[in-house]
């Protein structure tokens, strides 16, 4: 490169070192008068007088201290006081609209099984779970009482209704009266995660089904935490034969769920959780001392298809893996507890997970789907055989006036919406009605979507 | 971490997605390579069993001469396990002795895949193919042009960068 080019190119110079190796290095061309201009100072040249101004300096915005914010805002607000869950369906006069409130226990199935996401999110924004007591709840809760001395073959229910009409609630609300009466309660607030492919499985020999074990291990450990004092006095059938040990026949439930607790803990494995989960199932169905609940939350996701693919990339249907095939056995009616009910709730919210038709077929469900199915569309024969004897409970689409005045004092006691010059009569009728009644698009887009003062 | 063919997979990393840092395998093949390991689609690296990534090193170190993948029997809803009197290992054993007497036809699409230096390889003979032959398709990754007709009025910087006879 000759040195006119290295003096004409527009961008960096090419430098050459001692050993000859050209290096480019870039060089800022500074002439001596000029000021180099920096941040938060002017520069003003008047021939070789230079004079610098500086910049105002931004204000330093401090935070307040805590004692300072006396803005309404900040003030906390008060939990309205409402009567406990338990001890107002206790009372038989008429509750139809009375909000109450939940005081979870450490034990409690909202705190340790979960929540569906939805109910999540509007205890987190209530800051304390709340509900109303419909006329829907005193059936339901009829419904559970009388199923609680009869097998649960005789008591299959599903909650069906339109979106946004009350069915997770409601299936919340059955769990707590369940829990509250002494049953022993299994709850999977969302179905959708034992189909998803969010957990582990493989394929196992001995059952020819694929075996989720960390959810039947999570699924053991909330049973025992939840249903403790129960599972101390019912004690397993049979042995239990695992790979390394075996669990005496006469062992009580939380003893054999406390093996696989060890088990995990010491090699971080829980390849037994299966057989074990199996065999304390196992013991439920044959003692007759209390009632069971098995309670499933997007029921509908177990009856589609799953995320799960086979070695030869061929998808897995639910009933070859081991979760949904247990909750299905139960919900069909090929095992049964000797007292008890499988109640499971649908879901519109997951569009991956739609209403199958099999499901659809059994509910006779024609009206809530609005999807075209004939005759001619292609159905599960073993899938179909799980769902006999499944029965719809309809859940009204619309709130009764004194529902939704319940519904609306909750929101209202923690000052969710309105102020001091709100009219809430005017503001309650006009959303009522604009909702048609419908709890969520009451509470989400009436509500809480309300911008009047 | 996980070495697998010389390749780091950081531990928390979705293994679906950290395969495809290896050459070669793309989307759909780490989807295939998970549901040949039964690994979940949100399983991080960290959570892979030692068996599962050791199936995962042996297999993709050749996966030509792998075994071909058996048929697994799906239980039916009437199915009754076997009493746990007979071991696994028995079981194991028995289901075996069906697979020897059955022929497997191997439909994977997996037996022939080719990854790292295979694949680099295999491409290399193929563009020296296209030269021998003395094709369109040769002269221009001679030239370090572009080959698929694209316009070189402008642009066409990444051809004149990448395109050469011996690539990779």
């Amino acid at each position: 490169m000759s040195l006119l080019t290295v003096v004409s190119r527009a961008g960096p110079s090419v430098r050459r070192n001692l050993l000859g190796q050209a290096m480019t290095e870039s060089v800022r061309w500074k002439s001596d008068d000029a000021q180099v201009s920096q941040p938060g100072y002017i520069t003003k040249r008047k021939g070789k007088d230079v004079q610098t101004k500086r910049r105002k300096p931004f204000p330093q915005f401090r935070p307040l201290g805590a004692g300072q914010l006396k803005d309404e805002v900040y003030q906390v607000v008060q939990a309205p006081k409402l009567p406990e869950f338990h001890k107002t369906v206790a009372k038989s006069d008429n509750l139809v609209g009375q909000p109450v409130e939940w005081n979870p226990t450490e034990t409690d199935p909202l705190r340790i099984f979960g929540l569906p996401k939805n109910l999540l999110l509007e205890f987190r924004l209530l800051s304390k779970p709340y509900s109303v007591i419909r006329q829907v709840t005193k059936d339901a809760l009829e419904t559970l009482n009388k199923a609680g001395i009869s097998p649960s073959s005789n008591d299959r229910w599903v909650l069906t209704g339109k979106p946004g009409s009350g069915k997770s609630f409601l299936l919340l609300q059955t769990v707590e009266h369940a829990i509250q009466n002494g049953w022993a309660v299994i709850y999977i607030p969302r179905g959708v995660d034992l189909v998803n492919s969010t957990t582990n499985y493989a394929y196992d020999i001995r059952t020819q089904i694929y075996v989720q074990s960390t959810f039947s291990f999570q699924t053991l450990q909330r049973m025992s935490t939840v249903n403790k004092a129960i599972f101390e006095n019912i004690t397993l059938q049979k042995e239990i034969v695992l790979e390394k040990q075996t669990i005496p026949a006469g062992t009580n439930l939380v003893q054999a769920i406390e093996v696989a607790i060890q088990e995990r803990k010491k090699s971080g494995s829980v390849a037994s959780s299966p057989a074990i989960l199996d065999a304390v199932m196992r013991a439920l169905d044959t003692q007759t001392d209390v009632p069971v609940l098995l309670a499933v939350d997007q029921f509908q996701a177990l009856y589609g298809k799953t995320s799960y693919r086979d070695q030869h990339f061929v998808p897995i249907h639910s009933f070859h893996l081991s979760m949904p095939r247990l909750i299905m056995e139960y919900a069909s009616g090929k095992r049964s507890f000797a007292r008890g009910a499988v109640i499971g709730a649908i879901s519109a919210a997951q569009s991956t997970n739609p209403l199958p038709i099999e499901l659809r077929d059994a509910l006779e469900l024609d009206k809530l789907d609005t999807r075209v199915i004939t005759e001619y569309d292609k159905r599960n024969k073993t899938m179909i055989g799980y769902t006999q004897g499944l029965k719809k409970f309809d859940v009204p689409e619309k709130l009764t006036l004194e529902e939704a005045i319940g519904v609306f004092e909750i929101w209202k006691g923690v000052k969710a919406f309105g102020g001091d010059n709100t009219f809430y009569d005017e503001t309650f009728l006009g959303k009522y009605t604009e909702s048609g009644g419908n709890p969520r698009e009451f509470v989400w887009n009436g509500l809480l979507s309300n911008f009047a003062p | 971490m996980v070495h697998v063919l010389g390749i780091n997979l950081p531990d928390g990393h979705v293994v679906k997605f950290a395969l495809t840092k290896i050459y070669g395998v793309g989307p759909h093949i780490a989807n295939r390579l998970c549901a040949r390991l039964q690994v979940h689609d949100k399983c991080k690296v960290k959570d892979l069993s030692p068996f599962q990534v050791t199936s995962l090193a042996s297999f993709l170190s050749s996966p030509t001469t792998s075994p071909p993948l058996p048929r697994l029997p799906l239980a039916s809803p009437d199915f009754t396990p076997p009493p746990s009197t007979i071991s696994t290992q028995e079981l194991q054993a028995r289901f075996n002795e069906q697979l020897k007497q059955r022929t497997i036809k191997s439909t994977d699409p997996l037996r022939n895949l080719k990854i790292e230096s295979e694949l680099r390889r295999e491409i290399r003979e193929n563009i020296a193919h296209q030269r021998m032959i003395g094709s369109y398709v040769g002269r221009r990754h001679a030239m370090h042009l572009p080959v698929r007709g694209q316009n070189t009025q402008n642009n066409a910087k990444t051809a004149r960068k990448l395109n050469r006879l011996e690539r990779n």
